[in-house]
Parts: structure tokens; C-alpha cells; sequence
């Protein structure tokens, strides 16, 4: 099988990458755990309109309280999200320090960590937005969680805008993305961990803490739908990883054809 | 200067910026005008609203132009005041070339120390002439003083934080106008989130030990957090 030896990356994370079998297969067949997400994932579909039963206490006889299957674990992924992309960027810079070698690999995966949380606080946003439309009369209550996601999501963006600033080179571009994440996990903390339980929320804060809160049928499709999203988080951070590598690698080649094609 | 200790070259990397800051006055000048004209502009459009009611998602009434809602514009002010001036610093260093000049004599910590306190004093000279000004407009109480006074140094401590932060990736990216704001200010809403949750002491008539210590301990642990970050993670900004 050819690799793809990219001349951005070192020899440690070319091996990764060919194990990683970038190039397409003649003969593909479906790993196990991607086969596992798909049938857990249609599960979690249709066991949240036929296993749930109605939740008490919601709008619309509870069927509006179906959403919480899609709903919380976007919201729960949007901040995992961020550790994701935090622990390549930290990893990143730690190499970089230690190594002298540039470690593209790891930014690579913090980007992609960063962009699927981008895509799942928006998911979060909008079913949350739905949701409390239905329930509590407005699209908008200003209720702190709410506040949250949407800043989350703006620290996301701001992530994104400065990885898309056009005058930066590769190595420069990782290096201010890495420290930005670095710095804004303190703003993303505050906003997962804190300002959620210091101030008044209408949102319920026992429903994953306190499983009684939680009838049996709710349990059975909300605990595979975590696995579900997380696995299907993997799986789209190791495609969105494997793009950017290609990526990079074609617009090393168009430069070098570039250069050949000068002289 | 590169034998010398990083605090010492922090302090005389801090005296340069202010001689030159008051020999051109352009992060002073562009932050006052904002600030002011912003004052005149927050004042006259909250007339309206001095004596309206509002319930809040959890069915409490309050007056809608209360003390903490004084406050909270004048942290808005602050925030907006600091990023229309406080990029200046590096910004300058990178277009007159300067730049490389710090990297060869001083350590990057020594470079983040000097930005950081440099902002600071910039900032706290804007808030130490706006905010009299604003109270004297609007009516803002101070409440309790031994309060105010801290949530208005570390607030502006955390401010200057962010922004020297920011103002160095937005110079290293070479557009910093735009970026500048668009990645800076997102991390700021969080920052009024938490002095506000502490200015509410200002105007508490009972405050307890543990309302103190969890209302100003988030905006303590916030400034110190982004401080340490900032330093420890400066040199990959700063240096080539």
C-alpha cells in the first residue's frame, strides 16, 4: 500500500498516517466500531420516537422532550470537543518545545476537534432553541446554559477565524492556533463548569447526575445515544484529519510543480 | 539588556512603551475619545429606561436601569474602550521593525510582563477618568467601597490580560484590526459575566463570607488562569 509521506510531517506521525491508510482501497471493508456506530445510531432514531415513552411534565403530552436524545449529547460533545482540540493543541506546543520538530499531526487534530465542536454547539444551539420554543414559549430566554452554548460557540468561531487568516504561513498558523486554544480553555471552562451553577437556570440539573430523575425508558435510547455521538465524533475527526493531510499534501505538490515549472 | 533579570527588562520594556505612548498618545487619545464618546452614547440612549420594570426568565422584577445594570455598561464601555486602543502596542513593534530588536535583547516573558503592565497602566488611566465621569452621568452608586475598588483593579488586571494576549496573536497574523476583535472579545463576555456577578456585592446589603468568596472568587481564579496561560504559552507567539 502506498503512504502518503507528506513533507510537513515528521517520521513519527508519517508512520501514523500510513497506518492510517489514507489512500483509497480497493477493497474496503467496514471496521467493526463504524459498523457499531451506524446501527447504535439508527438505533437511538428509532427508540426515540418508539422505545420513550412521553416525558412527564413536558409540552405537547412529552413528546417535545424527545429532542433531549439529539440535544444533550451535541451539547455534552460541544465541550468534550474543546478538551479534544486542547490536549493536541497543549501536545503540539509541548512537542514543539521538546522535539524541535513540527508536529502537524497533533494540529491537525486539534483543528478537527475544534471544527466538530463548532458543528455540534450550533446542533446544541438549534435543537435547544427548538426545544424551548415548544416548552417555554420563546425560541430565547437568556437562561445561563443558554448564554453558554452561544459563547461557546463564538469562541469556537474566533478559533476558526484566526486558523483562516490568509497571510499565515503553515507552522505559524498552528503555533497561534495552539496557544489561542490554550488560553481560551479558561473562558471555556467558566462556561461549561461555572457560570451554568452561579447563576439561575431554568434548565433540569439532575437528569445525568441523578439517575431516579430518569425512567427506564429514557435511559435505554439517551446512554446509547452518548455512545452513538461519541463515536461518531471519532469517526468524523479521523476523515476531517485525513482531508487536511491530502489537503496538504496537494497544495505541497501544486508548489513544487510551481517551482519546477519556474525554473 | 539581556544579562539583566526578566523583571528588569519587563520594567524598562514598560518605561519605553510609556515614553513613547506619551510622546504620541495614540492608544490613549483612541481609547479616551471611544470611551468618552460611548459614555455620551450609553447615557443619553438608558434615559428612557430609568424607571422601567422588567421581570427577569424566573419571574423576579427588578428596576431595569438598576446599579449592577450601570455597572455592567460601564464594563461593555471598558471592554470596547480597551479594544479600539490596546493592540497598539504590538502592532507598532511589528510595523516599525522593532520587534526583532525585543526578540534579540529581552526573554518573552520579560516582553508579555512589559505589554502586560503597560496595558494595564494604559487602561487604568482611561477607567480612573471615565468612571467618576460616568457615575456623575448615569448615577451610579459605588456600594461598598472595599468592594468596588478591588473588582475594578483585577477586573481591569484581567482585561489588559486578554487584550495584551490577543493584541500579540492578532499582530502575528498580520490583520489585526478585524481579528483583533473577533477573537478577543468572545473571551471577554465571560469576563463581565463574572464581574458582574461580583459587582452584585457592591450593592448587597448583607454579604456573608461564602457570597464573597464564590461571587469574587471566579473573577480572581479567571485573571490569575489567563495570566498563567498567556505567559507560559507567549514564547510560541512571539518568538520565530
Amino acid at each position: 500500500m502506498a503512504t502518503l509521506h507528506s513533507p510537513v510531517v515528521n517520521k513519527e506521525d508519517n508512520q501514523k498516517i500510513s497506518t492510517e491508510r489514507l489512500t483509497p482501497q480497493t477493497a474496503y471493508h467496514v471496521p467493526l466500531w463504524k459498523a457499531l456506530t451506524g446501527l447504535i445510531m439508527s438505533y437511538v432514531i428509532v427508540g426515540a420516537f418508539f422505545i420513550a415513552h412521553g416525558a412527564i411534565g413536558f409540552a405537547e403530552k412529552g413528546v417535545a422532550a424527545r429532542i433531549i436524545f439529539f440535544h444533550v449529547p451535541c451539547a455534552v460533545l460541544s465541550s468534550i470537543a474543546y478538551f479534544v482540540g486542547f490536549f493536541y493543541a497543549a501536545r503540539y506546543l509541548l512537542k514543539l518545545k521538546s522535539e524541535k520538530i513540527k508536529p502537524f499531526l497533533d494540529d491537525y487534530r486539534s483543528a478537527a476537534a475544534m471544527e466538530l465542536g463548532f458543528l455540534f454547539c450550533l446542533l446544541a444551539t438549534i435543537t435547544g432553541s427548538i426545544f424551548a420554543g415548544v416548552q417555554w414559549g420563546s425560541f430565547w430566554n437568556w437562561d445561563p446554559r443558554e448564554t453558554s452554548i452561544v459563547v461557546m460557540l463564538l469562541l469556537y468561531a474566533s478559533y476558526l477565524l484566526l486558523r483562516a487568516a490568509n497571510s499565515l504561513k503553515p507552522e505559524l498558523r498552528a503555533r497561534l492556533s495552539a496557544v489561542y486554544a490554550v488560553v481560551a480553555l479558561v473562558p471555556a471552562q467558566f462556561l461549561i463548569w461555572a457560570v451554568p451553577r452561579i447563576l439561575a437556570t431554568m434548565h433540569p440539573t439532575t437528569t445525568l447526575t441523578d439517575p431516579r430523575m430518569t425512567s427506564l425508558s429514557y435511559k435505554m435510547v439517551l446512554y446509547p445515544a452518548f455512545i452513538a455521538f461519541v463515536l461518531l465524533f471519532i469517526w468524523l475527526m479521523q476523515l476531517r484529519v485525513r482531508m487536511m493531510m491530502l489537503w496538504e499534501q496537494h497544495r505541497h505538490n501544486a508548489q513544487q510543480t510551481m517551482e519546477t515549472d519556474y525554473r | 539588556m539581556s544579562g539583566s533579570l526578566w523583571y528588569q527588562q519587563a520594567v524598562a520594556l514598560w518605561r519605553k512603551d510609556l515614553r513613547a505612548e506619551l510622546r504620541t498618545r495614540v492608544a490613549l487619545g483612541s481609547m479616551g475619545v471611544f470611551a468618552l464618546a460611548s459614555l455620551m452614547l450609553i447615557a443619553l440612549s438608558m434615559l428612557s429606561l430609568k424607571d422601567e420594570v422588567f421581570v427577569d426568565a424566573l419571574g423576579h422584577s427588578h428596576l431595569a436601569w438598576d446599579n449592577p445594570a450601570k455597572m455592567a455598561l460601564l464594563w461593555v464601555l471598558f471592554c470596547f474602550a480597551a479594544f479600539a486602543g490596546l493592540s497598539h502596542s504590538f502592532v507598532h513593534e511589528e510595523s516599525t521593525g522593532t520587534a526583532q530588536n525585543l526578540r534579540l535583547f529581552m526573554s518573552a516573558h520579560a516582553v508579555y510582563a512589559g505589554k502586560l503592565f503597560f496595558n494595564f497602566t494604559v487602561l487604568g488611566a482611561i477607567m480612573l477618568v471615565i468612571t467618576p465621569i460616568y457615575m456623575l452621568l448615569t448615577g451610579m452608586q459605588v456600594g461598598g467601597i472595599m468592594v468596588f475598588v478591588p473588582i475594578m483593579v483585577w477586573g481591569g488586571m484581567s482585561l489588559a490580560a486578554v487584550a495584551t494576549t490577543v493584541a500579540a496573536l492578532a499582530s502575528r497574523a498580520h490583520t489585526s484590526g478585524a481579528l483583533f476583535g473577533a477573537i478577543g472579545l468572545p473571551m471577554l463576555i465571560v469576563l463581565l459575566v463574572l464581574i458582574m456577578q461580583a459587582a452584585k456585592l457592591c450593592y448587597s446589603a448583607h454579604i456573608d463570607t461564602i457570597s464573597i468568596v464564590k461571587d469574587t472568587g471566579g473573577l480572581l481564579s479567571y485573571g490569575i488562569l489567563i495570566i498563567t496561560l498567556s505567559a507560559l504559552s507567549f514564547h510560541f507567539v512571539w518568538e520565530d
